[in-house]
């Protein structure tokens, strides 16, 4: 096991480098020089010289021949390894300090967002799971299949509208304290629960059709007992697969309602980067970002060796 | 400050509420964009120049409701003393202004402003490690500056602020020298602008890096709280002093009730607190609940808040909102690479090109009839504007026939072969940009012409726009002053690529007329020479004028004592909310 985790461990690295790259491409390659933004319209040659020499944005993008290190790209890794992640363009601010102050109001929405809705999934899909067939098993399909049809900025327009602006139940827009969260985890949790309630019960029903249950069940184990006990259980790999890739994305933020909502988080940092073209800023995010998603990926395959004994790890 | 501020102010979201009533004012703005923090050094683009604006002052500062713009002093005690040669400008400070109490200094005790700082805060936009992009105010105007910045832009070592430029020199405590290579009538202009404002070294040595974020101005306004990405909070200055609403202003400003406060101490609010909402449709939704004092209007949105008369809906009368519109002093307009082969040497071609376009449709569509169709390369409300009609208007049946002059007769040369242009934008995945290329792509077929429009990331853009790789470039000026000279240097010959001159225009009688008008102060004379150019370039037709435009606000009934202003970055302290 401590080999399949090392050698998922370094996977990490051509993962990464292959999402850089490509994000490299896109903004500095395709994206120009960006020592010309920075110099501003009167800009003399000289001061945009100076500016590419101070940046580094002068040397070869790839490769250079007398130093291989000593190019754009190369050296973006070498920084990003080294957790420098420079400073941005837009605001002149470290990247550092940015995402250091854009992690935790990220987390104050997306951890009550990612639990709320976990569990609620889980709760409703059993239900439905447990009364398949039944009325209460039907309304949760049709809610969940309309829960999941509507765009999330639907969601946003409509709940800012009337329950915040009109009804004035909630503030429009602010991060001043817990009431200023409830909307925006309120909303998220209507949006994604719905995609999430159908997956799990799919799943738990799934199971519900195996050998093992309808054993159980000859043997006059109760319905509920099968459920939680046996079901539940082994049902946890797909749910687990579920929820653990999901622990990524409560680090890089709800994009859309930190945005509407005024959360000064990760999210709204990134999609404001990604509309200002500032590239160290999305360079970092997507860097992260990127070597999270793998970890994460990596820990949904020991869960299952504790989901599941028979899953021996090589 | 360019594209960017336009683009911004379609956007951007002003507002302002009080606190319940007294002198305890607050303005709860709103924002729409990334800023630097507050260096003067880095004020190049609105957010960033707003900021400083509140906080630093400088030397002279636009007469906030007098039209045409002049400036007057503001740090300094009158206007300056101007050398017979125009070469030597002389500045006595007003004695006694001081930078508020700061840990930065000893004791944490202000001290006095003196010329000494206004030396090193200019040294500093000179400084070659710190990047400023306004370097060229000075740079090429101030005797020595030039060298100074290759010296230590050369130099492994820390730049060295004791390091001379002859052309700054504080003369004593009070007194300031500026020492030109010509004359340099901008520099009055210049002197407004955020970069030039007076900042003690003191903080810059305490603060190190983190001197952007902790400002030590003289402004009327101090930094209270910030929340980067989120909330700024400012309070009233306590140590400024001095100055006091303006009384002069014309009859339109009586009637506006603009002067009502004439002779009040500013600033007139004690507080300014500012959103950073990014969302229209929350802005909005916070405008109409009172929460800001003001809102732009998104193009989304401007059938449902203006009629077809161009004026605010009933619905948004009753509700006491008011719609202030006025003209800005940018201008849009597609530039011809006067090295390219094809549409360089044809002025015909270039021609058929300005004709194809039917601008008043484009304002129509593209615009929402927030702009208005271009008529000369120097705007209205700057000397040296005429409004006169502009000789390339849609004409679709000329432009054909421009097109056959020019060599292509029904799109086609000589050889058969299909016209293809290629034009750029910058606004890489943009709608709007999307939208506005798919126009003149459309203009552009109905004469027959093939016009391929690549929409580029801004820094490629820029750098092509620099370096000359263009044919035709899609391109909006935001003026830095209002002096058409600003315009005008964009078609003098040696400014051409990589300088200002992105269209590397060259014509010697145009230059000789630059070099002419560029040392002359303001006059009728220098404003006849101001029309003459700019009818030689209309007539080479080296720009296809596209539109001025105008900026649509909206506004609380109980904000007061707003007016439109070009250069609004200092004009906080001038404005007042009244009890809601």
């Amino acid at each position: 096991m401590v080999a399949y985790i090392i050698r998922r461990l370094v996977s990490v690295i051509p993962i990464t480098l292959g999402v850089l790259l490509i994000t490299f491409f896109l903004f500095r390659v395709i994206g120009g020089n960006p020592a010309y933004r920075i110099a501003g319209k009167n800009a003399t040659p000289a001061r945009i010289a100076q500016i590419s020499k101070e940046r580094g944005y002068d040397k070869p993008l790839f490769l250079n021949l007398s130093n291989p290190f000593d190019a754009q790209f190369p050296r973006l890794c070498g920084q990003l390894v080294r957790l420098d992640f420079g400073e941005s363009i837009t605001t002149k601010q470290r990247v550092s300090t940015m995402l250091r102050e854009g992690l935790l109001p990220s987390l104050c929405v997306t951890t009550p967002l990612f639990v709320i809705e976990t569990v609620l999934a889980i709760v409703l899909a059993l239900l439905a799971a447990y009364y398949r067939n039944a009325w209460i098993d039907r309304s949760l399909v049709v809610l969940a299949v309309m829960a999941m049809s509507i765009s999330s900025l639907v969601y946003i327009m409509v709940a800012q509208f009337w329950l915040a602006s009109e009804w004035r139940l909630f503030p429009v827009w602010g991060f001043e304290g817990p009431q200023y969260l409830v909307l925006p985890v309120l909303i998220g949790v209507v949006a994604g629960v719905g995609g999430s309630v159908r997956f799990y019960r799919t799943v738990m029903l799934d199971e519900m059709n195996q050998d093992y249950v309808r054993t159980a069940r000859a043997k006059g184990v109760s319905g509920r007992t099968v459920l939680f006990r046996h079901v539940l259980r082994n049902a946890m790999i797909p749910i687990l697969t579920n929820v653990i890739v999901a622990i990524p994305f409560l680090y890089t933020g709800a994009l859309l309602l930190e945005n509407f909502f005024g959360i000064p988080g990760l999210g709204r940092l990134t999609v404001n980067a990604l509309f200002n073209g500032d590239e160290d800023v999305i360079f970092a995010t997507t860097f992260i970002g990127s070597v999270i998603f793998v970890v994460a990926n990596l820990a949904t395959d020991i869960a299952y060796t504790w989901a599941d004994p028979r899953i021996r790890l090589k | 400050m360019t594209a960017r501020r336009c683009v911004l102010a379609l956007v951007v979201l002003t507002t302002l509420a009080s606190a319940a009533g007294g002198a305890a004012e607050t303005v709860l703005y709103g924002t729409g964009g990334d800023f630097k923090g507050f260096d003067p050094v880095d004020a190049n683009d609105v957010e960033s120049a707003d900021q400083v604006g509140r906080v630093y002052e400088g030397l002279l500062e636009y007469s906030y409701l007098d039209r045409p713009y002049h400036v007057i002093p503001r740090l300094a005690a009158a206007m300056p003393e101007v050398a017979a040669d125009g070469l030597t400008y002389t500045f006595k400070l007003k004695p006694g202004v001081r930078f508020p109490d700061d840990k930065c200094f000893p004791g944490g005790k202000g001290r006095e402003v003196t010329a000494d700082d206004f030396v090193y805060s200019w040294k500093r936009v000179l400084n070659p490690r710190l990047q400023s992009a306004g370097d060229w105010l000075f740079v090429n105007h101030v005797l020595g500056a030039e060298d100074w910045v290759k010296k230590w832009a050369d130099a492994k070592a820390a730049v060295d602020y004791s390091d001379p430029i002859p052309g700054f020199q504080a003369l004593d405590k009070y007194t300031l020298q500026i020492k030109l290579h010509r004359p340099y009538p901008q520099l009055l202009w210049v002197l407004t602008m955020q970069y030039t404002f007076v900042l003690p070294r003191e903080a810059v040595d305490f603060y190190g890096a983190e001197f952007r974020n902790h400002p030590v101005g003289t402004g009327p306004f101090r930094l209270k709280a910030w929340r980067r990405n989120y909330r700024i909070e400012f309070e009233r200055n306590p140590t400024f002093s001095g100055q006091t609403y303006p009384d002069t202003g014309d009859a339109n400003d009586r009637a506006a009730g603009l002067l009502a406060d004439a002779g009040k101490p500013l600033p007139l609010v004690d507080r300014i607190v500012e959103y950073d909402i990014r969302e229209y449709y929350t802005t909005w939704q916070m405008f109409l609940g009172g929460q800001l004092f003001s809102a732009g209007i998104n193009k989304d949105y401007f059938e449902k808040v203006i009629d077809p008369q161009l004026e605010l809906t009933d619905t948004l009368k009753q509700r006491g909102i008011r719609l202030l519109k006025a003209p800005l002093l940018d201008i849009y307009y597609l530039g011809f690479n006067m090295l390219d082969p094809v549409v360089g040497k044809n002025k015909k071609l270039r021609q058929a090109f300005a004709t194809a376009v039917n601008v008043p449709r484009y304002v129509e569509v593209i615009t929402n009839n927030r702009h208005t169709p271009a008529t000369s390369p120097i705007p209205p409300g700057i000397a040296g504007h005429v409004a006169k009609p502009y000789p390339y208007q849609f004409n679709l049946a000329r432009a054909k026939q421009l097109l056959a002059e020019a060599g292509y007769p029904g799109g086609k040369d000589d050889q058969g072969r299909q016209l293809r242009l290629t034009m750029i934008m910058p606004g890489a995945g943009s709608t709007d940009v999307r939208q506005a290329a798919d126009f003149y792509t459309e203009q552009l077929r109905a004469i027959g012409v093939d016009l391929v429009v690549q929409q580029l990331a801004g820094s490629e853009y820029l750098r092509r726009e620099h370096e000359g790789e263009t044919q035709i470039f899609w391109a909006v000026w935001v003026i830095d002053y209002p002096d058409a000279q600003n315009l005008l240097q964009l078609f003098y010959g040696p400014n051409k690529c990589p300088g200002v001159n992105a269209t590397n225009y060259q014509n010697p009688a145009f230059d000789k007329l630059y070099d002419q008008i560029v040392s002359m102060p303001d006059s009728p004379e220098r404003t006849a020479l101001y029309e003459k150019m700019a009818d030689i370039v209309v007539d080479d037709c080296v720009w296809a004028l596209m539109t001025y435009p105008l900026s649509y606000g909206l506004f609380q009934p109980w904000f007061q004592n707003y007016k439109q202003h070009a250069f609004p970055y200092a004009n906080w302290k001038y404005y007042k909310v009244l009890p809601h």
